[in-house]
């Protein structure tokens, strides 16, 4: 075989070979500096410049628009630009201020609220924004409707009735005192939307197209898990009274798109294809920060990430018990190996800067001893295999790790580990969805669980650990068959207490009492504050977020660059 | 020719329905259901009374015959039901998926079969013995890359470092770029290696020496006789591959964020959406069923010997 005449060939081919490999080793090394963006531009122009399209990259896909579901961060997302609501909460100060609602009053005991409407407000389908179409939408909001498979928004507590004064005028009746109506009507579940979109069924409403608000956007378009295309709209002229920005949004269209992987996210940021992303985990915020582009951390003013136990599972009825573990957990520790300065340290049950936080950072110290002589002191003594066993029974215990929170796995991971230098097994269990929502309420099965939720009202508290809410401790009352009698009527008092309760000040008090009381209980083993992390470029300005870290692009602008 | 097209028709819908009746029985014995998943969830708030009356609505605890029958009625009709995590007609979410895996699918396989013929067939030429095992280790090297992190790399290195392809938002062709790489590279791991021992089997045959001997160059020979022969085997894989990329490309659908058929397949199996189960089951069983079909037809086009057994 004559070999030589191909001689030139196997050069030709060793040559770009070498050369992608060697490509694909350099990229793999972080060492080069991003070449292909340039030096970010300062975006000089200090007036906000109209125009232009925002490219906005979404972790997941949304699901079904029904605004009750907006609390789903990538519903939330799309929902806040197109809809809008009666009254707005004050990022900075938490106060309620004007919106779709001019004027209101409440009577004394909380059970009626009067809204006064301002004129000419319209859905982008043409209907008008009137004391009809905003009655429809809490009936809806707060009675449900079966056949359509709307449920009940959670955030909207014994609602009675709708009343129709004027056309400018609706009043809504309560069967018990609800006193944290006015918040409800502010937070992302209460968008307004129109008569058409309120008669789709819940099967339907993964179609972003067939959503009609009066919001500063409309959906012009939509590839399904693809992307959501937001057109501006012209006629829009009611924002929220007190913003300084009024009339049409400044951008033209945001686009949208679904971009799962973190990485590429990330890097589309960077290389200028990207205007603003969501969910930047720690670990990646390096990155950006070197690059100098700016990270949002909207506080989402809720519950903190914690551990809340299932005092109905007999290892965990023990109050000396949940105490020791408690006190073995050290969320400095996590803090500072899995996040950033971005995620602070919990100090209570509640976040720094939620309504009616208490500082309880005494009572949540990391004491390793003091765990060790509380499960002496309960009986458990440590085995020869490093667990604590009583009556032949190890003090093994089992969680899901639940990765709708950030980093959930890792951080049981590492709780795991801190507890068993106190002796205690922590299974951290991972399975399919179906296994997890049914083993989830056996409070013998799983003997704590973690938590977290955002809403910047007091009624949070009560939202997440009611029985007939979402119940996280598992007491009596609520829809799992499994839990055998525990029930803590004090607790539950408290919370009935918070929701009838007219008077603000004597709100927040009871508040800071229900913390005191879920601490002194142990009931939950608070971690950290879990902010939500947006990234944006450098020439993008006027982003802001509401209340609970949805973004806000009505004020948004791009400066030349 | 027209009995054995009927009979493999035949054969086709029994394969169709069984898959279908085997996925509908497996996925009644996961734990739980779409209507628990999506309802049971504390974030709802929702009270005992509420979930019960929602599970009518849904008709979640009918009898199991019943709620088969109800399916494969519909399924006849063209009615695939709804998907509870998306709240969209599964038709709807098939509408939109299909396009995007067929385009990828078939520029992935296109690419990955040239790569293939071009590995192999340059394997063949070359007489260097170093480059020539070196060429033919490249498929072990291919199919040990994982899709993931060459996806990544490739988006590192041609998006965001050299600003050749965007990622983001791409024209309907710039958009295929990188993905179909990322494809073809695993998928012609297989075809490249079948191809390679297929031509070394056939270039050992008698009659190749003949035709050597008769003064045929070494190419002549390469293209005129031992492709057709060498190329049989290679299409049954190359069906099996195909049908598999229809299916969806779960990884490189993640990673260049694109709305295909396996990006829909991975949330409808966390979420067990079993109606957007059923209808992508059954769709994956169509296309193997249609692919083998078109290879066992091919067959005989490409070789003489069988077409007589056809014909009999």
């Amino acid at each position: 075989m004559t070999s030589h005449a191909f001689l030139p060939q196997a050069t030709t081919l060793a040559r770009p070979l070498a050369a992608l490999a060697l490509a694909l080793v350099l990229a793999g090394c972080n060492k080069a500096p991003d070449t292909a963006a340039g030096a970010p531009a300062a975006g000089a122009a200090t007036a906000p410049q109209n125009g232009g399209t925002l490219v906005y990259l979404e972790q997941q896909a949304h699901n079904a628009l029904y605004p009750p579901n907006g609390g789903f961060y990538p519903n939330g997302g799309i929902l806040n630009q197109i809809t809008d609501k009666l009254t707005y909460q004050n990022p900075r100060t938490l106060e309620i201020e004007p919106w779709i609602a001019e004027s209101w009053s409440i009577n004394a005991d909380a059970t009626e609220y009067t809204f006064k409407l301002r004129p000419g407000v319209t859905f982008s389908d043409g209907t008008p924004l009137d004391a009809d179409a905003v009655a429809a939408n809490f009936d809806r909001f707060g009675l449900g409707d079966k056949a359509l498979k709307h449920a009940v928004s959670e955030v909207i507590n014994n609602y009675a009735r709708s009343e129709v004064l004027d056309p400018l005028t609706v009043k809504f009746h309560f069967r018990q005192p609800s006193p944290g109506f006015l918040q409800a009507t502010s937070v992302i579940g209460s968008g307004l939307v129109s008569r058409s979109t309120l008669a789709l069924s819940l099967d339907e409403l993964g179609d972003a197209t067939r959503i009609i608000g009066s919001g500063p956007f409309v959906v012009s378009g939509e590839v399904l898990g693809k992307e959501v295309n937001l057109q501006a709209r012209d006629r829009y002229n009611w924002g929220p009274v007190k913003l300084a920005h009024q009339g049409r949004a400044r951008l033209d269209a945001i686009k949208i798109i679904v971009t799962p992987e973190d990485g590429v996210r990330i890097g589309a940021l960077l290389s200028g294809q990207a205007g603003l992303i969501r969910q930047v985990q720690a670990y990646d915020e390096k990155r950006v920060n070197e690059r100098k582009f700016p990270l949002y951390a909207a506080s989402t003013r809720g519950v903190n990430d914690s551990l809340a136990f299932r005092p109905d599972n007999e290892l965990v009825a023990d109050l000396k018990v949940r105490q020791a573990l408690l006190h073995a957990t050290n969320s400095k520790e996590i803090v500072q190996t899995l996040f950033s300065t971005n995620y602070p340290q919990a100090k209570g049950v509640l976040a720094a800067g939620a309504a009616g936080f208490v500082d309880q950072s005494a009572e949540l110290a990391h004491d390793a001893e003091r765990a060790r002589a509380l499960l002496d002191a309960a009986g458990w003594k440590l085995q020869a295999d490093g667990i604590r066993a009583k009556d032949g029974r190890p003090l093994a215990l089992s969680t899901y790790e639940s990765l709708n929170y950030v980093q959930n796995r890792e951080v049981l991971q590492l709780v795991a580990q801190q507890w068993a230098k106190v002796g205690v097994k922590l299974n951290v269990l991972s399975g399919d969805l179906g296994s997890k929502t049914i083993d989830s309420l056996d409070p013998e099965k799983i003997a704590l669980l973690p938590a977290m939720v955002g809403r910047a009202d007091p009624d949070v508290i009560k939202s997440n650990y009611y029985p007939t809410n979402r119940n996280l401790l598992l007491q009596k009352g609520g829809i799992s068959q499994k839990v055998k009698s525990f029930e803590d009527r004090k607790l539950n008092g408290l919370f009935e207490a918070i929701a009838a309760e007219p008077d603000a000040a004597r709100r927040l008090e009871l508040t800071g009492q229900v913390q005191r009381y879920l601490l002194e209980q142990a009931y939950v083993i608070p971690m950290f504050e879990e902010p939500q992390i947006y990234a944006g470029a450098p020439w993008l300005h006027g982003v802001d977020f509401e209340a609970v870290g949805r973004p806000s692009l009505y004020a948004a602008w791009i400066a030349p660059h | 020719m027209s009995r054995y097209l009927t009979s493999r028709v035949a054969q086709a819908l029994l394969v169709l329905w069984a898959a279908f009746t085997a996925s509908f029985v497996l996925l009644q014995f996961l734990p739980g259901d779409a209507v628990l998943i999506k309802f049971l969830n504390p974030e709802l708030g929702l009270s005992p009374e509420q979930l019960a009356e929602i599970r009518l609505a849904y008709g979640a605890d009918a009898p199991l015959w019943q709620q088969y029958g109800h399916s494969l009625l519909n399924f006849l009709r063209g009615d695939f039901g709804y998907s509870m995590q998306a709240g969209v007609s599964v038709a709807h979410s098939l509408a939109t998926s299909l396009p995007p895996t067929l385009k990828l699918a078939a520029s992935g396989f296109t690419a990955a079969l040239l790569l293939a013929v071009a590995l192999s067939f340059l394997s063949s030429q070359l007489g260097f013995g170093w480059l020539r095992s070196a060429l033919q280790s490249l498929p072990s090297l291919f199919v040990s890359v994982p899709v993931f992190w060459l996806g990544i790399m490739l988006i590192q290195v041609f998006s965001f470092r050299l600003g050749w392809v965007p990622v983001i938002n791409p024209g309907p062709w710039e958009g295929m770029v990188l993905p179909t790489l990322t494809l073809a590279v695993p998928i012609s791991a297989p075809l490249a290696q079948i191809l390679i021992r297929n031509i070394d089997a056939v270039l050992a045959q008698p009659f190749v020496a003949v035709a050597r001997a008769k003064g045929a160059s070494r190419t002549w020979v390469l293209w005129r006789h031992v492709a057709r022969n060498a190329l049989l085997p290679t299409l049954t894989m190359a069906g099996i591959l195909f049908g598999e990329l229809l299916a969806g490309a779960v990884v490189t659908e993640a990673v260049f964020g694109l709305n295909g058929l396996g990006s829909l397949t991975q949330q409808a199996v966390a979420n067990q959406d079993t109606a957007v189960l059923q209808a992508i089951v059954v769709i994956s069983a169509t296309s193997f069923v249609l692919i083998n079909l078109l290879v066992d037809l091919l067959y005989p086009v490409l070789d003489p010997r069988l077409r007589t057994r056809l014909e009999a």
